[in-house]
C-alpha cells in the first residue's frame, strides 16, 4: 500500500496516509493531544482543515460546517478527505478553540 | 394522562445507505416503511409501534425533531392549551402528516428544538409477539437494541449574557408537560446555574436530558440494552464493524446507567444505555451534582471528560 506524505504546517510534523484512508484516521495515529478527533463521520465539524497543497478526493460532509465554496478551496473535514498525492495541510476547526478555552461554568 | 414516553426521533444523515447499514446491521433496527420524500422509518424489535427512528438524507447531520406519545387523544387538546397559555405557539398536524400517526401538535422548546406530541401510531407489534412470547427473537442483527430510550439535547448556555436554555426547557417540561426532574448539575460561583438536567415521565431516570453548550443541537440518541454483558458485547460488535466509539463501556454516576457512546456514519452520537438505573417516581427528590463532581457524575470511573464529549455534537 503506497502511503502519501502528509505535512501539518502548524507543527511541521509529517505522517503517512494511504489513498484509501482518510486524513484524520492517519493523523490520530500520531497520538498527539489536541488532534481534532470527533465523530469521524463528517457531521460534527471539529476536524476542519485547509489542504494548502496536494490532490485529494472528498466524501459527503456537513454543509453546516463546510460550504461548497470552502470545499472547492481545499477547506474540508479531515475525516472525509482522502489523499491522492502528498498533501500539506493546516488545522482549523473548533478543537483549536476548545483547547485554549477556559471553562468558567463546568460545561461552557 | 399526559405524556407517556419518547415516541420517535427524526435524524438527518449525509448518506442514507451508510446510515441504514449502521441502524440495521449494527443497532439491529428494522426498516418498516419508506415515504415518497425518501425518509426511511425503523423500529427496534421490542417496540410495538410502527417506528421510533426516521432517517432523512440531508447535507448536514443532526436532529430535525423529537416526538413523544401521549396516552389519550384528549391530552393533545389539554396540552395544546397549556403550551399556548405558557406563551409558546402550537401548530396542529393533521392525521397522517406524521407517517402512520393520528393528529399531532408541534411546537418549539424554549431551546428551539422541534417537538411533537401524538396519541396514535400504527401498531406493528414486537418481534416476539404477545402470545406466549420467547424472551428475545432469534432474528435480528448487531446489538439488537430493545427500544429508543432517550435523547440528550444541547441547549444554549451563556450565563454572562443571561442565557440558560437548559433551565428554560426544564421549567417548561416540568410546569407544562408534567415531566419530573431526576437529576441536575449546578455550576457557577454560587452553584446556582442549572447546566444540565435529566427528566422523566416513565419510571426510568430519564426520558430526555438537556445539557448546556455554546449552541443548540443533538448530543446523542440512546437505545436500550438489558445489562452490562450486553454492553460489552455491543462494544465488541462495534469494534468488529469499525464504528467510531467515543467512550468505551463505562458507568454513569448520573442515572447509574451502563453506557457506550459512538457515532453513526454521519456523526450523530448514539448511546447504548443499559440497566434500570433506579426506579424513578414523581415523589423522588431530585439528585444534584456539583461542578467539582460533574465529571464523576458523567463518567463515574475516570471522573474525567473522555474524547470530545462536550465539544462535539451535531
Amino acid at each position: 500500500m503506497t502511503k502519501n506524505v502528509v505535512t501539518i504546517l502548524d507543527t511541521g510534523e509529517t505522517y503517512g496516509c494511504a489513498g484509501e484512508e482518510n486524513l484524520l484516521d492517519a493523523m490520530v495515529r500520531l497520538g498527539r493531544k489536541g488532534i481534532p478527533s470527533g465523530c469521524h463521520g463528517g457531521g460534527c465539524g471539529v476536524c476542519k482543515i485547509h489542504i494548502v497543497d496536494g490532490a485529494w478526493r472528498g466524501k459527503a460532509m456537513s454543509r453546516e460546517h463546510v460550504s461548497r465554496e470552502e470545499e472547492a478551496h481545499g477547506i474540508v473535514l479531515a475525516c472525509r478527505a482522502y489523499p491522492a498525492s502528498d498533501v500539506t495541510l493546516k488545522v482549523l476547526g473548533k478543537m483549536k478553540k476548545a483547547v485554549c478555552r477556559e471553562r468558567k461554568y463546568g460545561l461552557v | 394522562m399526559g405524556v407517556m414516553r419518547i415516541g420517535h426521533i427524526n435524524l438527518r444523515v449525509l448518506d442514507m445507505d451508510a446510515a441504514l447499514d449502521h441502524y440495521e446491521n449494527t443497532m439491529g433496527l428494522s426498516v418498516t416503511d419508506r415515504d415518497a420524500d425518501g425518509n426511511v422509518y425503523l423500529k427496534c424489535w421490542d417496540e410495538w409501534d410502527k417506528y421510533s427512528v426516521i432517517l432523512t438524507e440531508a447535507d448536514s447531520a443532526g436532529m430535525n425533531s423529537i416526538a413523544f406519545k401521549v396516552e389519550k387523544d384528549a391530552d393533545l387538546d389539554a396540552l395544546k392549551k397549556r403550551i399556548t397559555d405558557y406563551g409558546i405557539d402550537v401548530t396542529d398536524m393533521a392525521p397522517g402528516e406524521m407517517n402512520g400517526c393520528g393528529r399531532a401538535i408541534r411546537f418549539n422548546l424554549p431551546s428551539g428544538h422541534d417537538m411533537r406530541l401524538y396519541a396514535e401510531k400504527e401498531f406493528l407489534g414486537k418481534a416476539v409477539g404477545t402470545l406466549n412470547p420467547e424472551p428475545w427473537p432469534d432474528e435480528g442483527k448487531g446489538v439488537k437494541a430493545h427500544w429508543l430510550d432517550h435523547a440528550l439535547l444541547m441547549c444554549e448556555l451563556d450565563p454572562e449574557r443571561g442565557v440558560n436554555k437548559v433551565a428554560e426547557n426544564t421549567k417548561f417540561m416540568k410546569e407544562v408537560l408534567d415531566f419530573h426532574l431526576g437529576e441536575q448539575v449546578l455550576v457557577g460561583p454560587d452553584g446556582d446555574i442549572q447546566a444540565a438536567t435529566w427528566m422523566f415521565r416513565t419510571s426510568t431516570p430519564h426520558d430526555i436530558a438537556f445539557v448546556g453548550g455554546p449552541e443548540m443541537g443533538l448530543h446523542h440518541v440512546a437505545f436500550f440494552l438489558d445489562e452490562w454483558n450486553d454492553v460489552l458485547k455491543a462494544a465488541d460488535i462495534m469494534a468488529k464493524r469499525k464504528v467510531k466509539m467515543d467512550v468505551t463501556p463505562q458507568r454513569h454516576g448520573i442515572t447509574r446507567g451502563y453506557t457506550i457512546y459512538f457515532f453513526d456514519p454521519s456523526g450523530n452520537r448514539n448511546e447504548t444505555f443499559a440497566g434500570l438505573g433506579y426506579l424513578a417516581q414523581p415523589d423522588m427528590p431530585p439528585i444534584t451534582w456539583t461542578e467539582e463532581n460533574l465529571w464523576r457524575g458523567i463518567f463515574y470511573h475516570t471522573g474525567e471528560e473522555a474524547g470530545a464529549f462536550t465539544t462535539v455534537y451535531t
